[in-house]
């Protein structure tokens, strides 16, 4: 039987986290623990939804580099919301979350599918944008957790339930859903797959009679959405919201997703490749702070060494499957 | 694989043999060519570009189930004609009629709509996505929810429809130019097509593709669908249409059923001038000293055993079927893929080439087949695309760039090889096949090179422009240069060759000179003597 190389990459993915995890267990003490369990998937649960909708960005042929100002808007504007109307049914709340995203998002899809600005520039634009929006909105101010309803603030602990003594929290199972859900959508349903047509060809896809401006909205509503997600989970997990809330998840956001095997060219990827691509990215991220021989600062230029590592492997990966005649080569279509 | 029919494919593809018509008798309509009910009409559509018209009170009828060929030289009009049918560019005046009714024809969704279908030279196809998918994709009719099962069950049968064996399962990336061919036409099945437009859907098969894929135009012939058949090639026109609409400046010259048409009078409809389509061979060049030797050479897992001398002023021929590999010799001399084995001597001494810029230093140039990817900045004008291979030449006072004669070079050129535009600023993507090929000839000609490898210097370029690269390569072997030329083409083969290399499946099948060349012993050196697939 033929190996699919998307699954041989997922394996590779695994078998580079299982390596990951039994590394750092010989270099910090008590590593193999519940707690560092809990630690790590609670951190990894503000991310995943993030990756998510930033996968389905990339996977458009675009990128979202606004999520992390995004993520600190939506948190920020949530938690002055509840301070306020702190009764406000939770499922309201994350609602609201998801709305504020969304619109964010709104911004960047008008702009990038029907103004025709690369994704990069107009995302690199609202990146600064709504950081400078939440620096001068906020007026320095910080929310803190006692203007918070008990129930948020009792929600990172609370447990959804345990497995082999191991404590699966709320946030984790929200975070979770989030990719099912967007896993499920992207192979069972028919208006999903145009993310994969519009990324693979968009030329193709006009042609083929699909509005890819419409698709390419979408993904970054969705994308915002999901921010929106992320920035309530972090609302909840931190309490506290300062300007900087959220700095830099668009650098874990994109390490997650291309590590996770999401093509930066776009037209493929999966949501079981996403998930462990989080996994891995924040697995090393929460390490390396506890890692004594290496400087805490070491953990960016680490990320940003694992976006490139992942990138080449996959080109060279597929110029090796070019030569073995599975794709047409570069330079010339196959002699037949 | 052994497969009879392929002998006669080649044969018919290498030589423009044009065999006799015996399959479906030609289905003929009262004439003037004016049928009953057309599935698809054009009436009086105007278009221009800026200052630029290029439709002007076009008409045209298609009638159901018929294949209608529509032929034109480069620039003629056909690709507006194309974009206007299937809804990308909207006509400035007349009207479009499907079954009689008026219709506005406003995007490629449109289009679908009302059964109008295209596909491309260049297949446009999901590469990340398989075979069923690729059918399937924009298919309204076939729910919100994903089934695979159904879905590749589906895709199986249209595929078998058309005659052909596609795993359905298959990314299409790994699929060969044909197939992916055959996957768009299976798409427009799927979506109910009335009219399905083929734009030089043959320009890049192999000759047992050709045939395949004119049955498949058969068979949808016989679901009646009408299929509008664009080529250059005017043995398959023969071969498969009905009928034949030639268009000229943006004009309806003719429409004619196939049997009333020759192949003589089409050409000169095309023109609108007698041209002599059989070229006549000149008189061979006195030749010089040699310049290229090649021993022996090879590349591994591609090609072997080419071994050859090159002389001033001598034109040499590689001949040969799709996939005998005679592109990459020439890639391997212009150091894109370079050889792994053998030896090349220039001026007696070996040299290695590892890059184009190793070439271009021993003055070898080579113009690809390939204009978009290998050959020419599309976005930048005339200008700046002659002058990129030399710009060294252009460096005055601090490194910059003396545009004056850059402007001047280019200028120069626009007259000596007659390239159709309005100056040479006009940008080189909105100019026709035939012009963009004399733009890159400039390019490379300016660079004073001795030795010159043309790959395949008329694909896509129509007959009358052909007559003039001919006329331009001869030119240029009698002032000296040692010129290579790489063409599917026999008829071309045999008008510009001093000797031909003929290569059979990577290797040197043999060389001889052009008068001992017909084009019988030049096809049995290139299909062997076995008599193989042609492919």
């Amino acid at each position: 039987m033929r190996i699919h190389p998307q699954t041989l990459r997922l394996i590779a993915l695994g078998l580079a986290l299982l390596a990951t995890v039994l590394f750092f267990s010989t270099q910090i003490d008590s590593y193999l623990s519940p707690r560092m369990f809990t630690r790590i998937t609670t951190s990894a649960a503000v991310i995943l939804p993030v990756a998510v909708g930033q996968a389905l960005v990339v996977m458009t042929r675009n990128i979202d580099l606004s999520i992390g100002s995004t993520v600190g808007v939506v948190a920020y504007l949530t938690g002055q919301f509840l301070g306020l109307h702190g009764d406000l049914n939770p499922v309201l709340v994350a609602g609201l979350a998801m709305g504020i995203g969304g619109a964010m998002g709104a911004v960047n899809g008008v702009l990038v599918a029907w103004g025709r600005v690369p994704s990069i520039i107009v995302t690199l634009g609202t990146l600064a944008l709504f950081r400078s929006f939440l620096v001068q909105y906020s007026d320095a101010k910080t929310i803190t957790t006692a203007s918070l309803p008990q129930w948020l603030v009792d929600l990172p602990q609370a447990n959804a339930f345990s497995i082999f003594g191991l404590d699966v929290r709320v946030t984790v199972v929200l975070a979770m859903c989030s990719a099912i859900a967007m896993g499920l959508a992207l192979t069972r349903l028919r208006a999903a797959r145009r993310f994969y047509a519009v990324g693979s060809n968009p030329d193709a896809a006009v042609m083929a009679g699909i509005n890819s401006a419409k698709v390419v909205f979408v993904a970054f509503v969705l994308s915002g959405v999901l921010a929106g997600l992320a920035g309530f989970l972090f609302l909840a997990k931190f309490g506290n919201i300062t300007v900087v809330a959220g700095l830099g998840f668009e650098l874990k956001a994109v390490a997650a997703v291309v590590v996770g095997g999401v093509s930066i060219i776009g037209g493929s990827g999966s949501m079981i490749g996403v998930v462990i691509g989080t996994v891995l990215v924040d697995t090393i991220d929460n390490s390396l702070t506890r890692w004594e021989l290496v400087s805490e600062f070491w953990r960016d230029a680490l990320l940003g060494m694992l976006i490139m590592a992942a990138v080449t492997v996959d080109t060279v990966m597929s110029r090796q499957l070019g030569r073995i005649g599975l794709k047409t080569g570069p330079l010339k279509a196959g002699p037949l | 694989m052994i497969c009879r029919a392929a002998p006669l494919a080649a044969l018919r593809s290498l030589t423009g043999w044009i065999p006799p018509v015996t399959a479906v008798p030609v289905p003929l309509f009262p004439t003037p060519a004016e049928p009953v009910a057309a599935v698809l009409e054009l009436r009086n559509i105007a278009k221009s570009f800026a200052a630029t018209a290029a439709l002007k009170d076009m008409n045209l009828a298609i009638a159901p189930g018929e294949v209608h060929a529509i032929v034109g030289e480069n620039g003629a009009g056909k690709s507006t004609l194309i974009k206007i049918m299937t809804g990308v560019y909207q006509p400035d005046a007349g009207s479009i009629l499907v079954k009689g009714a008026s219709v506005s024809v406003r995007s490629t969704q449109d289009a679908q709509t009302l059964g109008i279908a295209a596909i491309y030279q260049e297949p446009m196809v999901f590469p990340d996505l398989d075979v069923a998918e690729n059918i399937f994709i924009s298919n309204r009719a076939q729910g919100a929810f994903m089934n695979w099962k159904q879905m590749y069950a589906a895709a199986t049968k249209l595929i078998e429809q058309l005659g052909v064996t596609v795993d359905v399962h298959r990314a299409a990336s790994g699929l060969t130019l044909a197939e992916q061919q055959t996957v768009e036409i299976a798409r427009a099945l799927s979506l109910d097509v009335k009219v399905l437009i083929m734009d030089e859907p043959t320009a890049s098969l192999s000759a047992h593709e050709v045939a395949r894929l004119l049955g498949i135009v058969r068979t949808l012939k016989a679901k009646g669908v009408a299929v509008i058949y664009i080529s250059h090639r005017l043995d398959e026109i023969f071969e498969v249409a009905d009928r034949v609409t030639v268009i000229r400046d943006g004009q309806h010259i003719s429409t004619r059923p196939i049997a009333e048409v020759t192949p003589d009078g089409m050409v000169k409809d095309m023109v609108g001038r007698a041209v002599d389509i059989h070229a006549v061979k000149t008189a061979a060049n006195l030749h010089g000293a040699s310049v290229l030797r090649l021993e022996n050479l090879g590349r591994e897992g591609v090609f072997r055993g080419i071994s050859f001398d090159l002389a001033m002023g001598e034109v040499l021929c590689l001949a040969g079927l799709v996939g005998a590999r005679r592109t990459d010799v020439g890639l391997a001399l212009f150091g894109i893929a370079p050889a792994t084995e053998g030896r090349i001597l220039i001026d007696g001494a070996e040299v290695i080439l590892r890059s184009p810029a190793a070439a271009m230093a021993k003055s070898i140039a080579y113009v690809s087949e390939d204009r978009r990817k290998m050959g020419l900045a599309m976005a930048l004008p005339i200008f700046a695309n002659v002058s990129l291979a030399s710009l060294g030449k252009l460096l005055g006072a601090f490194g910059i760039i003396n545009r004056t004669a850059e402007m001047a070079m280019a200028e120069k050129y626009r007259k000596q090889l007659a390239i159709k535009s309005v100056s040479v600023r006009v940008e080189v993507g909105k100019l026709s096949g035939g012009n963009q090929q004399k733009v890159m000839l400039a390019k490379w000609l300016e660079t004073k090179p001795r030795i010159l490898i043309f790959d395949e210097p008329t694909r896509g370029v129509d007959v009358g422009a052909k007559a003039e690269v001919h006329n331009i390569i001869r030119a240029l072997a009698k002032e000296g240069v040692a010129v290579l030329v790489i063409s599917s083409d026999l008829p071309e083969v045999l008008a510009l060759a001093d000797r031909i290399l003929v290569m059979r499946e990577g290797k040197q099948a043999g060389i001889m000179d052009i008068s001992q060349a017909t084009q019988e012993n030049v096809i049995r050196l290139a299909a062997g003597t076995d008599v193989r697939g042609a492919a």
